[in-house]
């Protein structure tokens, strides 16, 4: 394979530059997590995300070092593997907190959960950039990439891991509704989810349901997520517009908050920085997505519209449900916020997909072979 | 150029444009609403979320569970729950724990008492996270505390339920004790079952059964003032204490024969022979359980566990020891069964018996002249069983041991239970890479050489004589039941398997085994009871090599003790028993002599008890 030079010179300084920002932002802020808490190994949590990060790294140089066209044509290969990966941990995971999400491998343990995230992107552009069609897509069209998403998904579901599960399903009606469909065929599909929804209710754990009750009266539950909840609010109102100062956070160092190294990273993040510390974040999660966004409108091709359009709202899917979960807009569901929360697994799968993103944005002059 | 080609096929990039502008605007919109919350939460009600965390005003405090009890079989309790109070320095608005200890060392010093535990030090204090200073501290150091409360701040008191083994160290190895979670216990349980300070069971039935006695904690969400003061409760849930659990165990007989063993090393266990309930199970030396409730301090604990006695050994399960002569009741019923001797055959025993160029004793040097197999098992005679010994072979024999349940745990509800080891041609072969010596069977059939087995395994293999052929799994728990009384789960006798020998034999058998208590020369003799109903078997396991390892032996430095082990094994009545015994007692001598008495004693205390209950309606208290 001959290496373009004009690859260099159209390289994404921007985007790589916008992701370590957020990256750092983010590991300052599980140094604060950390900071207080008795326990010993937890402390040190953000060495931990330090190796990750380098890892990740790693991982987006070859991303973006191979042709995003070469790599979605063992599209359907990577995706299988990531499968295989996912029914392993059904078999053999590790459980950890009531669930069986993780494989270890030398020391170090993996989602493949979060990996899926990014091969059921690549699977189904691949998919829709094999079959083109003017018109939008039927439902018997869209069997194939239904499958794509259900066999992860129902992997998933019963992890159980009722966050990831979500984001599949947005992911994949995202882009459905991005490529386009069928007037008729997206009125059945909803009329058909109408339908299904008790259904589904009906196979939920007792504390998915819970939470999903709770959010909608928060009151009523004081002592399981509700108060999770409450916290989480008095924690980020308290930040007040220029927040208490780093490490000062004492509903953070108090350990009021639940999972604050993960899946609640902003409220501790907005009650140390406040008002102006969120806003810079959201506003540089925004210029992200959006540029992001252009990278995609840019593309090349279809394939490199559709991976880098999948990728991207992954992205702001994850942004947008874990910052309106942490302010007590949305139900709590395990969903990580990108490049804060610590997890070696998402932050290596988000970073290989930035990677995926600079390969299509500096490809973007260059034919194909 | 098929590049140009796809380029000119289906739709492009381009015809996305449009969907890409109303997603710049969907996307900005979205993350817009989010900055608008935000502005909500920490501009508009910042003031009042500012107040809210800075009172601190609400807290999670989790309320401990009672641990449920243990009880014996009349209901008496055998473990409950007390209080113990705990020091705690809150470091809240006073950093400074060095001047708090200062204090309360000066005032402790006043009335001449010392400050036990190892301060935490400055660097390990945290802010805002309560530092234990002292456990279970002492009526008069609480007083001092509760008096000076206002001399020391910070200095908060706690009270925390630890366990009372009212028992003490007589039934330490059934009931087991209690501590504080560890890192690798908590590691193990990755549910949200157990948190960090929880009590967990660490040994004995207390961990067996941990699932069922340890409850479930509760919590309350509380209003503190700056102090960390429980000004007002906002919700509570309430604690579930655990379950309780009644046993099959009678304190009353535990009590006899602990008070029989506790001087000595060894066990005693006893049966229920007609469903395999344990009526009591002592091992000694023991330890005092207590000293593990509210944290054992480091000099108890190496005192404990360095002890070359090893009283924290469970030696009624794991202790393994050669059968000795209680062996040949499986020999003889392997010889009947397979139709090799039939009751009346008789062997010559000249004293002793010659295999090979080797000679093997019979432990009464001027021999016991004819004997059938009767008067061989009342008398213990030795070349007897060598004889039969050579006639079923190794394997054979150890199919019947294994029949008898030797060589596999009995099943007790009790952890580290051993299986002891019946040999076999081809273990000896897989373990050694040598092939097994006829020299080896000689051992085997008179309970010495390879051979191990435990006080339980003994006693339940005489416990399927006595009840006529059914092996029971060993049953300790009868049932586990609510704090009120009902009943949650019931557990009933459990038969493991028959014994692969008829009825008819049976009742050789155990009429031999009452010869060896109540014929004269029998060597069971200091059993007898003046209603002649004991039926038993004698042992006396060998510490030191066989003959056959003198080799061995000369090159081991042989330990200070070399008496034998005395073993009894027994049942009574003999028509349809109730109660069954097994005695080891480690180094004491002869089992006819030492065992025996103890076991006496146990079965006269069982049929005395059952005499009064009948009268009086009413158990014996323990204590």
């Amino acid at each position: 394979m001959k290496f373009d030079r004009r690859l260099f010179l159209n390289f994404d300084w921007t985007l790589l530059i916008l992701v370590l920002l957020i990256s750092s932002i983010g590991l300052l802020n599980i140094y604060s997590t950390g900071y207080s808490l008795a326990d010993f190994k937890q402390s040190h949590l953000y060495i931990k995300q330090v190796q990750w990060i380098f890892i990740g790294l790693a991982c987006m140089g070859v991303a973006f070092c191979i042709d995003y066209r070469l790599i979605s044509g063992y599209a359907y290969i990577i995706y299988a593997f990531s499968l295989l990966l996912l029914i392993g941990v059904f078999l053999y995971g590790d459980a950890a907190h009531g669930s069986q999400r993780w494989i270890v491998i030398g020391g170090f343990s993996f989602q493949p959960s979060e990996l899926v995230k990014l091969t059921m992107i690549l699977a189904l552009a691949r998919y829709f950039d094999v079959h083109k069609t003017d018109k939008g897509y039927s439902l018997r069209e869209l069997f194939v990439p239904f499958l794509i998403v259900v066999i992860p998904f129902l992997f998933i579901l019963k992890q159980p891991d009722l966050g990831t599960a979500l984001i599949l399903v947005i992911l994949f009606l995202s882009i459905v509704l991005f490529v386009g469909v069928e007037w008729k065929s997206l009125l059945c599909a909803a009329a058909g989810c109408v339908v299904l929804i008790p259904v589904g209710w009906h196979f939920l754990k007792d504390y998915q349901k819970e939470r999903i009750v709770t959010f909608f009266s928060p009151e009523k539950d004081f002592l399981g997520s509700g108060y999770h909840i409450i916290q989480s609010i008095i924690a980020v109102g308290s930040g007040q517009i220029l927040g208490k100062g780093f490490l000062k956070g004492t509903q953070t160092q108090l350990k009021f908050l639940p999972v604050q190294q993960t899946d609640f990273v902003f409220s501790v993040f907005s009650e140390e920085w406040g008002f102006l510390g969120g806003l810079i974040l959201i506003i540089m999660f925004l210029i992200l997505v959006l540029w992001c966004l252009k990278i995609g409108l840019h593309a090349r091709d279809m394939v490199g519209t559709l991976i880098s359009f999948g990728i991207t709202m992954l992205i702001f899917w994850e942004v947008f449900i874990n910052i309106g979960m942490v302010l007590g807009m949305l139900p709590v569901v395990g969903i990580p916020l990108p490049f804060l929360s610590y997890g070696g697994s998402s932050i290596v799968v988000l970073l290989t997909g930035i990677g995926l993103l600079m390969s299509i944005s500096m490809r973007r002059f260059i034919l194909r072979p | 150029m098929g590049g140009m080609q796809d380029l000119l096929e289906g739709h492009e990039p381009h015809e996305f444009r449009q969907r890409f502008k109303t997603l710049f605007i969907l996307v900005t919109v979205a993350l817009s609403i989010l900055v608008i919350r935000l502005w909500y939460l920490q501009i508009i009600k910042g003031d009042e979320l500012k107040q809210r965390s800075e009172n601190n005003s609400v807290r999670l405090r989790k309320i401990k569970q009672l641990r449920g009890l243990i009880m014996d079989t009349n209901g008496y309790v055998l473990v409950d729950n007390r209080p113990s109070f705990d020091i705690l320095f809150v470091p809240n608005r006073i950093k400074n724990i060095h001047d708090v200890v200062k204090k309360l060392n000066y005032l402790y010093a006043e009335r001449a008492i010392t400050f036990s535990t190892n301060l935490p030090s400055a660097k390990k204090v945290k802010r805002f996270v309560p530092a234990e200073l002292e456990k279970n501290i002492s009526r008069e150091k609480l007083a001092i505390v509760e008096t000076h409360a206002l001399d020391l701040p910070g200095v908060a008191v706690e009270v925390n339920s630890v366990r009372q083994y009212l028992a003490g160290e007589m039934m330490a190895h059934v009931l087991g004790y209690t501590g504080e979670i560890c890192q690798e216990e908590l590691g193990k349980n990755t549910s949200d079952e157990y948190s960090i300070g929880d009590t967990i069971g660490k040994y004995g039935l207390d961990k067996y059964f941990d699932r069922y006695l340890k409850g479930k904690s509760g919590a309350k969400q509380v209003e503190v003032n700056v102090r960390g003061q429980e000004i007002k409760v906002i919700g509570k849930i309430e604690p579930v204490p655990g379950y309780n659990m009644v046993l099959t165990i009678d304190s009353y007989l535990q009590k006899i024969a602990w008070e029989a063993m506790k001087d000595r090393a060894g066990s005693v266990v006893v049966m229920d022979p007609r469903d395999g309930s344990i009526l009591s199970m002592v091992s000694a030396p023991s330890f005092d359980p207590n000293l593990f409730s509210g944290g054992i301090s480091f000099e108890d604990w190496e005192k404990l566990s360095s002890d070359p006695r090893h009283p924290m050994e469970n030696r009624a399960i794991s202790g393994q020891y050669p059968p000795g002569s209680t062996y040949k009741l499986i020999v003889a019923a392997a010889a009947l069964e397979e139709g090799l001797i039939t009751p009346e055959t008789k062997f010559f025993c000249p004293g002793s018996f010659e295999l090979g160029n080797r000679t093997y004793q019979c432990w009464q040097k001027k021999g016991h002249g004819w004997v059938n197999l009767h008067r061989a098992i009342v008398e213990s005679c030795d070349v007897y069983f060598y004889n039969l010994g050579k006639l079923i072979g190794v394997d054979k024999l150890a199919r019947y041991a294994r029949g008898f349940g030797f060589g596999a745990v009995t099943g007790t509800d009790l952890p580290r239970e051993k299986s002891g080891l019946i040999p076999t041609k081809e273990w000896k072969l897989t373990k050694f890479g040598e092939p097994w010596q006829m020299g080896e069977t000689i051992s085997v059939s008179i309970g010495q050489g390879f051979n191990s087995v435990t006080a339980i395994q003994l006693l339940n293999a005489y416990c399927a004589l006595a009840n006529g052929g059914t092996l029971w799994r060993p049953r300790i728990v009868k049932r586990i039941e609510t704090g009120d009384g009902r009943p949650f789960k019931t557990f009933n006798p459990e038969k493991k398997s028959s014994l692969p020998i008829s009825r008819k034999n049976i009742d050789i058998l155990n009429y031999a085994l009452w010869g060896v208590v109540n014929e004269r020369g029998g060597t069971g003799y200091a059993a007898r009871r003046a209603e002649a109903d004991v039926c038993g078997k004698t042992g006396t396991a060998q510490v030191i090599g066989m003959p056959e390892d003198r080799k061995a032996r000369r090159k081991k430095i042989i330990p200070s003790r070399l008496r034998d082990h005395a073993l009894f094994v027994c049942f009574a009545p003999y028509k349809n028993p109730e109660i069954a015994v097994a005695v080891i007692v480690e180094h004491a001598g002869h089992g006819g002599t030492v065992a025996a008495p103890i076991a006496k004693k146990i079965i006269d205390a069982y049929f005395k008890l059952k005499v009064t209950t009948q009268v009086q309606g009413s158990g014996f208290i323990a204590f």
